[in-house]
């Protein structure tokens, strides 16, 4: 409830947990489109859902699926957090785990 | 500036309003719908040197309105109903021999009963203008969980509601391998791409439904396959039309089913025909573009392939030129020359030469060799 009147932060905060990494998302934008803004090598191929080369595992945070991940992901990688970058919309500040491109 | 940038896209639900009236209008005015496709072809034709950039203000920021580009294209799916609708009611008072006569609404006059001609203009204007429900269908297959809906329930209207997982799932993944139902190799016609793409998209949709049910050990016959649910989808046309007019309603539902997957499929035979893709990412050269002025507007920018497919994020109203292979000419022009594959053939051979030459990879080279 008390929620509700909580004021609504425009951008959420992503920390990654390999590195000392974080950057801003703003909200709406994908979780990949803003990494590649802020000059991260985030893996990516076709940023529609459909190749899963951005995925990365969700250690901590809450994040709105675009697509379903099930088409690209492994029962067993949705269980253990993974999530594809380029359909995933913040709800929280996130900590989340990937293999940056050299 | 916002106004232009975001009026210019208004264009077909401006015609389909204006089909949806010619059918109610009635007699010949039912034809109004095929008639436009004709005065598009000409003005298409005439302006096909004018090609503009996607317009940004001095920070870099689109003047597309998201919230408004979005509801006009959810708005479209009534829209489409309503095109649906209306057909259904001229070919019940077709089938249930309704006296043609003149009568009056609000000043307006228009025809009461209709000719099996009329009828006719009625079903093709019906199936051109549901065809363009491909260019909404397509865009927001791309965003957003709603859209995805929205986007599945404007493509059942014509029957084909696997397109929206097959051309995520598979055209942007495959794009330009055999394994892309969508892409037409070198030598095919437009009659058999439209056939061999859409029983492919939807056997790929088919096996990739099956796939993710069995990850989850589930049977691939049950409503949450959403391979059968999108056929579902398009069961309440079907009992619209058989209410309507019996074997003549489903032979109507029929037509407009053929000619508006015909279309969408041209869409993605003009989009990718010849091209070639190896191994490693989808790049600007495994598309055509097609973006003169009218085709940009009238379509939404979906002529705009070849940014398309490498920032598949990215809303139809920020899509620019990046300089890819581009026809030269606008989608309305170069469906008519697909029609008639010889010169279609003729046309498209100096495109593809200079796509060899200048564009091609050296294994796409390789490629692209066997089929000369
Ligand atoms: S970039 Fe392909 S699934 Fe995200």
């Amino acid at each position: 409830m008390l929620n509700l009147f909580k004021p609504r932060s425009a951008d959420f905060k992503v920390s990654l947990s390999d590195t000392e990494t974080t950057f801003t998302v703003k909200r709406g934008e994908s979780l990949l489109s803003s990494a590649l803004s802020a000059g991260i090598k985030w893996p990516f191929k076709c940023k529609v859902g459909s190749c899963g080369s951005c995925k990365c595992q969700l250690i901590d945070g809450k994040i709105k699926a675009q697509l379903d991940f099930g088409y690209v992901l492994d029962m067993s990688e949705i269980q253990d957090g993974y999530i594809l970058a380029c359909q995933s919309i913040l709800r929280s500040d996130i900590r989340v785990s990937v293999h940056l491109t050299k | 500036m916002k106004f232009y940038v975001n009026a210019r896209y208004l264009i077909v639900p401006f015609m389909s309003l204006i089909a949806i009236a010619g059918i109610l209008i009635g007699g010949s005015f039912a034809w109004v719908g095929v008639a436009l496709f004709g005065l598009n072809t000409i003005i298409d034709t005439l302006t096909k040197n004018i090609h503009l950039p996607a317009d940004f203000d001095e920070t870099g920021e689109s003047y597309g309105i998201k919230g408004f580009q979005y509801a006009v294209m959810f708005l479209m799916l009534p829209v489409f109903i309503v095109l649906q609708l209306v057909l259904a009611y001229r070919i019940f008072q077709y089938t249930s021999l309704t006296p043609i006569e003149t009568a009056a609404f609000l000043g307006v006059s228009y025809e009461v009963g209709t000719s099996g001609f009329n009828l006719i203009g009625a079903t093709l204007s019906s199936g051109l203008w549901a065809g363009l429900g491909i260019i909404y269908g397509h865009e927001l297959s791309h965003n957003k969980k709603e859209g995805f809906l929205v986007s599945r329930l404007i493509m059942a209207l014509s029957g084909a509601s696997h397109f929206t997982y097959a051309h995520v799932y598979n055209h942007h993944l495959d794009l330009g391998h055999e394994d892309d139902a969508a892409t037409a190799p070198r030598g095919r016609n437009i009659y058999a791409h439209a056939w061999l793409s859409h029983m492919g998209q939807s056997r790929f949709s088919y096996n990739l439904e099956e796939q993710r049910l069995s990850k989850r050990g589930s049977s691939a016959l049950n409503f949450d396959n959403r391979w059968i649910l999108g056929y579902l989808y398009s069961l309440p046309s079907i009992v619209l039309f058989v209410w309507a007019g019996g074997l003549v309603g489903v032979a109507a539902l029929f037509t407009v089913w053929v000619v508006a997957n015909f279309l969408l499929e041209a869409l993605n035979f003009m989009g990718h025909y010849g091209l070639i893709r190896t191994e490693g990412p989808v790049e600007h050269r495994h598309s055509w573009d097609n973006d003169s002025v009218f085709t940009s507007w009238f379509f939404i920018e979906i002529g705009r392939q070849c940014d398309h497919h490498v920032r598949g994020e990215t809303y139809f109203w920020e899509l620019d030129d990046v300089e890819g292979p581009n026809y030269g000419i606008g989608y309305f022009s170069l469906f008519v020359l697909t029609l008639i594959p010889p010169l279609f053939r003729v046309y498209v051979q100096k495109h593809l030469d200079n796509w060899d030459e200048k564009y091609a990879s050296r294994d796409e080279k390789v490629i692209a060799a066997q089929f000369s």
